[in-house]
């Protein structure tokens, strides 16, 4: 049923896991002023109180929510995976690129990081696309062709939204599977009866013994 | 969309048998059938073919496409061609599986016709992939494939609509943020 439910989630509903998960991915953020009494926030020093020009991680609903207005209490700087070196990687082969340890939300997180209207927008913007078109035909043709494989290790380089294309495309390759070795003409127990069955089995055998 | 509904899509599909027993026309919602005469060949929709072949009340008459000699000259055509090639019937792939499933004996050289007919399946799929692949990397946001059927339509489906979508909210990132910082220097 979970499984079902990130499905069809859509990524800017506000009850996305997705998207809730996405928003707590980290930014580097230096501060322009003093905060008071929020020292326990910045592991490195014992003040109480923020002091101007600390760095430090923030994960993004909060950075977002302090970058607002003209005076901002915080400067926010592009994240290391978006970084120009890291962008150079992803133009010169996406295939290879690990996303999943990259951010299991690279393009979620990278769709809101251009909310937050960095110097490096445009490219960031460029790269997640160009990133996907690069790795869309190894998704497809790893999902299309294989089965009864272990495709543990081609998953694990996917990013969480295209696992779900992943699995998008193994479930039409076994739907036509099924039809074709007309297995889905046959009528079989639903689990849950079958459960059911096994359950009502167990409380008998317990009860006589 | 299950294979399964597809399948039943394709069972409204005419195919010739050859019935054993003599019976009147009989009407039913879908259009009538018959007169039935025993040994003339006439045209039934494929359900009621598989249905009286079951109950061995008549034999297959295979379609004019499911022939060795066509089937190959088919197979030529699709893989010679770069794009899509028109198929003898838009459910080519159903109604091979339906009638050689049930009738093996009434259609000469079964198992070559199931492989040729899988091997045109497998030219187009690959065929249907690549040019999927094209179409993403090209960014363009619609394209036209001519002489797809259904079947094929449908294994790719999900995984079509899903990454098309996937698409469209890293494009519509783009141009949201371009028209807002546009809002903003004004």
């Amino acid at each position: 049923m979970a499984a079902n439910f990130t499905l069809d989630s859509n990524p800017d509903s506000y009850f996305s896991l997705d998207d809730i998960l996405a928003s707590q991915e980290k930014v580097p953020c230096t501060f322009n002023t003093q905060v008071s009494n929020m020292g326990y926030m910045d592991q490195s020093t014992t003040d109480t109180n923020i002091v101007s020009g600390t760095k430090l991680e923030l994960p993004f609903w909060l950075a977002k929510s302090l970058d607002r207005g003209s005076r901002s209490i915080i400067n926010i700087d592009t994240p290391k995976n978006y970084k120009e070196v890291y962008r150079q990687i992803f133009t010169a082969d996406p295939n290879v690129v690990d996303l999943h340890k990259l951010g299991p939300y690279f393009y979620l997180f990278g769709g809101k990081l251009i909310s937050l209207h960095l110097p490096d927008n445009d490219d960031i913007a460029s790269v997640l696309l160009k990133t996907f078109q690069g790795r869309f035909r190894r998704i497809m043709d790893g999902s299309q062709n294989t089965l009864n494989v272990d495709l543990t290790s081609q998953v694990s380089l996917l990013d969480e939204q295209e696992r779900l294309l992943f699995s998008a495309g193994q479930q039409g390759l076994h739907d036509f599977q099924k039809w074709e070795t007309r297995e889905s003409e046959k009528l079989s127990t639903s689990t849950m009866v079958a459960n059911h069955r096994k359950r009502k089995r167990f409380v008998l055998s317990s009860k006589s013994s | 969309m299950d294979p399964s509904e597809v399948e039943f899509l394709a069972e409204r599909e005419l195919v010739k048998v050859i019935p054993n027993f003599t019976h009147d026309k009989i009407y039913l919602i879908s259009g009538d059938v018959g007169p039935f005469s025993a040994g003339l060949p006439l045209p039934v929709p494929l359900w009621l073919a598989v249905n009286l072949k079951q109950r061995q009340k008549c034999r297959f008459v295979a379609p004019d496409w499911m022939d060795i000699d066509v089937l190959k000259e088919k197979k030529q055509e699709e893989a010679d061609s770069r794009f899509f090639t028109p198929m003898p019937s838009p459910h080519y792939m159903e109604i091979t599986q339906l009638l050689l499933q049930w009738g093996t004996d009434d259609i000469p050289k079964a198992d070559e016709i199931r492989t040729l007919v899988k091997d045109i399946w497998d030219l187009r799929i690959a065929k249907l992939r690549s040019s999927i692949d094209v179409f993403v990397k090209s960014g363009e946001s619609h394209a036209k494939l001519n002489y797809l059927t259904l079947m094929e339509i449908n294994t790719v489906r999900l995984f079509l609509t899903k990454a098309l979508n996937h698409m469209h909210q890293l494009k519509s990132v783009t141009s949201r943020d371009t028209t807002n910082s546009n809002s903003q220097a004004f």
